[in-house]
C-alpha cells in the first residue's frame, strides 16, 4: 500500500527545500525526495579532502530573498552569513596603462572594497574620471536594482493570453517605468539589451576595472563580456541583500551547505518530511494528471501534487513516460538551451596564496579575488570556449572561505574555492571527453593562478576538479548549467522555460516546476521555489500561511 | 545627372539666397532618407531645401565612374528593401527608376566545389538544398513561412511612429491598438515565437530549422550583414527579420538592382523632390544647426552662409547631428552624454572592381545565372562566420573575411555600355573590417585590405586578380570621411537590441522629433533603421507635417 502525501517535492536543492517549507507551512502533507545522500543540490558542503570542507559547487550568497529569510525564520534555523569584503584584481607586470603601472617588476592591482571612499581613492590611482564616474554609476545601479527587484517576485503572465489578469503585475511595472526619470529609463533599456562591456564603456576607461566588473555579467552563461544581453546581470551585484543592506554579499557559515541545512530545518519545523538517497525514477500520471512518483527502488508514492525542482529537461524528458507530453511542447523543451560553461576547482592548501603584486597575507585575500586583468583576455577566454575548448587563460573568481570561517579546514590550513570560466560542456571532439581532460583542465587553472601567485603550486595538499560533466552527473544539472538553463534573453521571464508555461504550471495537471529552470532563474535566490509553492497553494485554494 | 552639374549647383545659391527666408523646411543631407523626407514634404506643398555636402546626391546610394564609361555601385549595391509604398507615393517609376530582380538571389560556393543556392522560388530553393540535406529541403518552406510571418509583424512596426511612452495621446493609443491587432494577428503560436525569437542569436534561430552547416551560415548571413555582431550574438535574429520586413525577401532575402546602379534610385528620388517644387543644393556642407531659446532657427553652412527655416530635418546619423551640429547648451548634458554613447561600430568595407571579363567561378560553371545574385564567399559554416567576426573584436581584420559580391553589369549592361566588350563591374562588401585598427591606420593599410579581399575572391574565382582593370577600396574610415557615416557604420547606428523601435536612436526620442524644437531625424539612425527602405524618411516627414499642421 503506497504512502500518500498531499505534495511530493522532487529534489532537495535549495529551491526544492524552500518550496517544501512553504507547502508544509500552507498545511500540505509534504515529502522531499533527494537522490543524493546530502541535501542542497548545488548548494552543498562536503569534506572532499580529509579535514577540508568545500562548498563544492555554489560558493557565495547574495540573492537569497529576504522575504524567505524572514518568513522561514532562517537565522533561527542556523543560517549565518559571514560578510566578504571587496574584490581584488591582481595584475602582472605591464598590465594596465603604462603610466599607472607601479613597480614594473611586481605589477599593479585593482582593489575595490565595500568602503566606498576607500574604493574611490583606489580608483583615483587609475583614473580621476573613473573615480568620479564610479560614484554616479553606483547610485544609478542602486536605483535600477530598486526598480527591477519586484520582477523577482512576479509570476510572469503570458502576453499572448487574452485574459489580462496575469499581466497586471507587468502593467504595474510598466507604470513605475513611466515614472522613472528619462535617463534611468534609457539606462534600464541598455541594461536589458547591451553587452556588459559596451555598457561599462559608457562610464569607465580603466581596462582592469571594466574587465572585473563585466565578469559578473558572464558568470554561468555561455556568453562573452562583449555579447549583447550580458549587461543585465551587472545588476545582480547591486540587488544582493543581506539583512537589507544593498550590495552586501557573503558566504554562509559552514559553506553553502549551511543554507540548505537551515532551509531543511525550517521545512521540517513546518512538518515537511525529507528523505535522502531516494532517487525518483518516474513521475506517475493517470490521464493528463500527475498522481505521484516511483523511486528507483520501485517504491511508489502517491501525491495530490508533484513539484519538481529538477531542471526542465530532467523533469519533462527523463522523469515522464515518453509520449505523455504533446509533441509541440516536447519540441519546445528540447529547444531550451543549457550549455553549461563553467567549472569549479576546490583546493586544499597548507598556506595562503602569495600575490606578486601585493605580497603577504592581508585584507585583500578576504574578499573575492578576480582573475580578470583585461577585457581582451576575458573575451579571448570566451572565444576559446565558443569553439569547444576550455579557456587557456580562464577567468577565475577565487574565494578563501577559511579566512572568514576557519572551521572549514585544520588550523593554519585553508580551502580555496575557484569558480572557473569557460569550460564548455561540449568539447571539440578532437579533445576527447571531459573524463579525458579533467586533470588537464585543473592544471590550466593552477597555471592561471600561478601567473599571479606563483607559490600556489607548492601549497596544494589536495584538489577537486569539477567539469560541467561532473556537475551534470553529481548535481543532476543538465549539461552542467548552474542556472538550470541559460539565462539568455529569449529564455527569461515569460519565456522561461517554455513560452506559455512560465507560471510554474506544466501541461501535466498537478505537475509543477519549482527549480531555476523557471522565472527568475538561477543563483541561490529561492524565489522560484517560493513562488511555485505559493502558486500551488493558490491553485488549491489554500492560504499561503 | 543634373545635380552633378557644378555650374547648376553654383547657380543655385543666388536663387536660394533670395528664397532662403521662405523655406519652411531644410533637410540636411541628400541621402536616400533625406530625399524621401524632402519629397514627401514638398509633395504636401511645403517649401523644402535639401543641403548636400557632396557633389552628388544619394549618400551611400551612388554609382561611381571607376574608369571612363564604366559605372559601379560605390557603397550600397542592392535596393531590394525599398518600401513599395515609397516607390508608389513618389512615383519613382515615372522618375526613371527601373528595378531588376534576378531569379537567383544568393549563391554561396563551398570548398567542395558545390554551392548553396537561394532562388526567388522557395520550391526551387528547397530542391537545391536537397543536395545538402533532405531534412533541410523539407524544412525550408516552413522556415520561409515563419520568417515571412514574423517579418510581417516587424513590417507593421516599421510603418508606425513609435508611441509616446511619457504622455501617450490618442494617436499613440491608436498606434498601440494597430500594433496590438497585428500582434494578435500572428496567433498564439507565432505570437509566442516572435517574442522568443527577436532577442535570439541568429545562429540558434536557423539551427532550429536546418541542420546543414553551410545552409545555416547562408540563411544566417543577413542577420549579421553590416553589423559588428557575429551569428552567436543575441539579437541578430531580429536583424534578419528586419531585413525581410516589408518586402518579398522571406528566408532568402531580396536581391534587386536599380538600372544604372543605386545612383539611379537617388536620382529618381531627387527628381521627385524637384518635381514637387523642392530645391536641392549640392556642395553645401552644413556646419551647424542654429537655434534660439531651444527652438531651431535654421542652419549655417561651412561657407558661413546662414539659411533660416523653422524646421530642420537631419538625414544624417544622429550622433553627428546631435553631437556635431547642435548647440551643446540647447541639447543639455544628459542628452549629450547619451548621444555621445550611441554605438556606431563600423565593421564593413567596400571593394569595387572593373573586370575585363566575367570571372571564372567553377561552382557556377553549370549554371551561369548563379553569378547574377549575391555571391557569398566564406559562408561555409556558422563557426567560420563567427571566426571572421572574432578578429574585429581585437582591432584586426580576419584573414578569411566574409564577402558579399555582386556583378550588377550582368543584369544591367548599361553600367558598362561605354566599355570594351566583356567588361564587368563587381561590387564587394567585406566583413568584418573594424573601424579602429589595433595597429597602423587605414590610410596606410588600404591596399592591404584590397589585396586580402581579392585573395579571398580567388578561392571561388581563380584568376580573378588577373582580370582587374581598376579597383576602388573604401575602408570604414573612408565611409566616415567621404560619406559622413560616423564610425563608418552604414546603418548609422548599430541595429542591436539596444537600438530598436521605442529606443532607436534614443529612448524618449524615437518619434523623429529631436530634443531641440523644430529639429527632426529622418536618417537610418531612426526607426525602423537602415538598409535602403526609405521608411525613416517617410515616417519623419509624416511627423513633421503633423506638427506643421498643428502649428496653424
Amino acid at each position: 500500500m503506497p504512502q500518500r502525501y498531499d505534495a511530493v517535492v522532487i529534489g532537495g536543492g535549495h529551491n526544492g527545500l524552500v518550496s517544501a517549507a512553504y507547502l508544509a507551512r500552507g498545511g500540505l502533507k509534504t515529502v522531499v525526495l533527494e537522490r543524493r545522500h546530502v541535501l542542497g543540490g548545488a548548494a552543498v558542503t562536503e569534506e572532499i579532502v580529509p579535514g577540508f570542507r568545500f562548498s563544492v559547487a555554489s560558493y557565495v550568497v547574495s540573492l537569497l530573498r529576504p522575504e524567505i529569510i524572514r518568513e522561514l525564520d532562517l537565522p533561527r534555523h542556523g543560517l549565518d552569513i559571514l560578510p566578504l569584503d571587496g574584490t581584488f584584481t591582481p595584475l602582472r607586470p605591464g598590465d594596465g596603462p603604462p603610466a599607472r603601472v607601479k613597480g614594473a617588476d611586481a605589477g599593479d592591482y585593482l582593489w575595490r572594497v565595500n568602503d566606498h571612499g576607500r574604493t574611490v581613492r583606489e580608483l583615483r590611482r587609475w583614473s580621476l574620471n573613473d573615480a568620479e564616474a564610479y560614484e554616479e554609476y553606483g547610485q544609478l545601479m542602486v536605483e535600477m536594482a530598486r526598480f527591477i527587484k519586484p520582477i523577482l517576485g512576479i509570476v510572469p503572465g503570458d502576453p499572448t493570453e487574452n485574459d489580462p489578469r496575469p499581466l497586471l503585475p507587468i502593467a504595474a511595472l510598466a507604470r513605475r517605468f513611466q515614472q522613472l526619470p528619462e535617463r534611468q529609463q534609457a539606462v534600464f533599456v541598455q541594461l536589458m539589451t547591451m553587452s556588459a562591456a559596451d555598457f561599462l564603456d559608457q562610464w569607465f576607461e580603466t581596462d582592469p576595472l571594466k574587465a572585473t566588473m563585466s565578469a559578473s555579467g558572464i558568470i554561468g552563461t555561455y556568453q562573452g563580456i562583449r555579447s549583447p544581453g550580458t549587461a543585465y546581470v551587472l545588476l545582480h551585484h547591486y540587488m544582493g541583500e543581506i539583512d537589507g543592506a544593498f550590495r552586501a554579499w557573503g558566504i554562509p557559515k559552514g559553506g553553502t551547505g549551511g543554507i540548505s541545512t537551515a532551509i531543511a530545518n525550517a521545512a521540517r519545523a513546518q512538518g515537511a518530511e525529507i528523505r535522502t538517497e531516494a532517487p525518483v525514477a518516474r513521475v506517475n500520471t493517470r490521464g493528463d494528471r500527475a498522481t505521484g512518483v516511483t523511486l528507483a527502488t520501485g517504491e511508489e508514492i502517491e501525491a495530490g501534487v508533484v513539484i519538481s525542482s529538477a531542471d526542465a529537461k530532467v523533469t519533462f524528458l527523463d522523469l515522464l513516460e515518453p509520449g505523455t507530453l504533446d509533441p509541440e511542447f516536447e519540441a519546445e523543451v528540447r529547444r531550451f538551451k543549457f550549455r553549461g560553461s563553467s567549472g569549479k576547482v576546490n583546493l586544499a592548501v597548507d598556506r595562503l596564496p602569495d600575490f606578486t603584486c601585493l605580497p603577504g597575507p592581508g585584507e585583500h585575500l578576504r574578499g573575492a579575488i578576480s582573475f580578470s586583468p583585461s577585457m581582451d583576455e576575458m573575451e579571448q577566454a570566451y572565444d576559446d570556449a565558443k569553439y569547444g575548448r576550455w579557456s587557456r587563460r580562464p577567468y577565475i573568481d577565487m574565494i578563501i572561505p577559511t579566512l572568514v570561517d576557519p572551521q572549514m579546514a585544520p588550523p593554519g590550513k585553508h580551502v580555496i574555492s575557484c569558480f572557473v570560466q569557460y569550460a564548455p560542456y561540449r568539447l571539440d571532439p578532437s579533445l576527447g571527453t571531459w573524463d579525458d581532460n579533467r586533470e588537464a583542465f585543473g592544471d590550466t587553472v593552477i597555471d592561471r593562478i600561478a601567473e599571479f601567485a606563483p607559490n600556489i603550486r607548492d601549497s596544494i595538499v589536495g584538489r577537486q576538479v569539477l567539469t560541467p560533466l561532473d556537475i551534470e552527473r553529481t548535481m543532476g544539472l543538465t549539461e552542467g548549467n548552474i542556472f538550470q538553463g541559460e539565462l539568455s534573453l529569449e529564455q527569461l521571464f515569460f519565456n522561461r522555460p517554455v513560452p506559455g508555461y512560465a507560471r510554474f504550471r506544466t501541461p501535466v495537471r498537478d505537475l509543477w516546476l519549482a527549480g531555476s529552470s523557471t522565472h527568475p532563474g538561477g543563483g541561490i535566490m529561492g524565489a522560484n521555489g517560493r513562488l511555485a509553492a505559493l502558486e500551488v497553494l493558490r491553485a488549491r485554494g489554500r492560504k499561503a500561511a | 545627372m543634373t545635380t552633378d552639374d557644378p555650374t547648376l549647383a553654383a547657380a543655385v545659391p543666388t536663387v536660394a539666397a533670395g528664397k532662403a527666408r521662405h523655406y519652411e523646411v531644410i533637410v540636411v543631407g541628400a541621402g536616400h532618407n533625406g530625399l524621401v523626407a524632402a519629397a514627401y514634404l514638398a509633395r504636401a506643398g511645403r517649401s523644402v531645401l535639401v543641403l548636400e555636402r557632396r557633389t552628388t546626391v544619394g549618400g551611400t546610394l551612388v554609382s561611381v565612374e571607376l574608369v571612363p564609361g564604366v559605372r559601379a555601385p560605390a557603397v550600397a549595391h542592392t535596393v531590394g528593401r525599398l518600401s513599395p509604398a515609397v516607390a508608389r507615393d513618389l512615383e519613382l517609376r515615372s522618375h526613371g527608376l527601373t528595378l531588376l530582380a534576378p531569379s537567383i538571389r544568393a549563391f554561396a560556393p563551398q570548398p567542395d566545389g558545390r554551392a548553396v543556392v537561394l532562388d526567388a522560388d522557395a520550391a526551387a530553393t528547397a530542391d537545391g538544398l536537397r543536395a545538402w540535406s533532405a531534412g533541410d529541403a523539407d524544412a525550408f518552406p516552413e522556415f520561409d513561412r515563419r520568417v515571412r510571418t514574423l517579418a510581417r509583424f516587424l513590417a507593421a512596426l516599421a510603418d508606425e511612429t513609435p508611441p509616446d511612452i511619457r504622455v501617450p495621446g490618442i494617436g499613440d493609443a491608436l498606434a498601440g491598438l494597430r500594433l496590438g491587432r497585428s500582434f494578435r494577428g500572428l496567433g498564439k503560436v507565432d505570437g509566442r515565437t516572435v517574442l522568443r525569437v527577436l532577442p535570439m542569436a541568429v545562429a540558434d534561430f536557423v539551427a532550429e530549422a536546418v541542420e546543414s552547416d553551410p545552409v545555416r551560415a547562408v540563411l544566417a548571413w543577413r542577420g549579421v550583414r553590416y553589423t559588428a555582431m557575429g551569428p552567436w550574438s543575441a539579437g541578430t535574429a531580429k536583424v534578419l527579420l528586419d531585413d525581410s520586413a516589408g518586402n518579398d525577401g522571406g528566408a532568402t532575402g531580396e536581391t534587386v538592382y536599380a538600372r544604372g546602379g543605386p545612383g539611379a534610385l537617388a536620382e529618381a528620388l531627387a527628381a521627385a523632390v524637384r518635381r514637387h517644387g523642392g530645391t536641392i543644393r549640392t556642395d553645401s556642407e552644413v556646419a551647424g544647426v542654429t537655434s534660439r531659446d531651444g527652438r531651431v532657427t535654421g542652419v549655417v553652412l561651412a561657407s558661413g552662409e546662414e539659411i533660416v527655416a523653422p524646421v530642420v530635418v537631419g538625414g544624417i546619423d544622429p550622433k553627428r547631428l546631435l553631437t556635431g551640429l547642435v548647440d551643446p547648451v540647447a541639447l543639455g548634458p544628459s542628452l549629450r552624454w547619451r548621444a555621445g554613447n550611441l554605438r556606431t561600430p563600423g565593421a564593413v568595407a567596400k571593394v569595387n572592381l572593373v573586370l575585363d571579363g566575367l570571372p571564372d567561378v567553377p561552382a557556377a560553371a553549370d549554371d551561369p545565372r548563379r553569378l547574377r545574385g549575391r555571391i557569398l564567399v566564406g559562408l561555409t559554416g556558422i563557426d567560420d562566420v563567427e571566426r571572421a567576426f572574432d578578429a574585429a573584436k581585437y582591432g584586426r581584420m580576419s584573414d578569411e573575411p566574409v564577402l558579399e559580391a555582386t556583378i550588377p553589369s550582368l543584369a544591367d549592361p548599361s553600367l558598362v555600355s561605354g566599355a570594351p566588350e566583356g567588361t564587368h563591374v563587381m561590387s564587394v562588401l567585406a566583413q568584418w573590417v573594424p573601424y579602429r585598427l589595433g595597429d597602423g591606420d587605414w590610410d596606410s593599410r588600404r591596399d592591404e585590405l584590397g589585396d586580402r579581399v581579392l585573395a579571398r575572391l580567388e578561392t571561388v574565382a581563380p584568376g580573378i586578380t588577373g582580370r582587374v582593370r581598376a579597383r576602388q577600396v573604401l575602408t570604414p574610415v573612408d565611409l566616415e570621411r567621404d560619406y559622413g557615416l560616423t564610425g563608418g557604420h552604414p546603418l548609422h547606428v548599430e541595429p542591436g537590441l539596444e537600438s530598436f523601435f521605442l529606443w532607436r536612436p534614443l529612448l524618449g526620442w524615437a518619434r523623429y522629433r529631436m530634443p531641440v524644437e523644430g529639429l527632426y531625424l529622418a536618417g537610418s539612425g531612426a526607426h525602423p533603421g537602415g538598409g535602403v527602405n526609405g521608411l525613416p524618411g517617410r515616417n519623419a516627414a509624416r511627423e513633421v507635417l503633423a506638427d506643421l499642421r498643428r502649428r496653424r
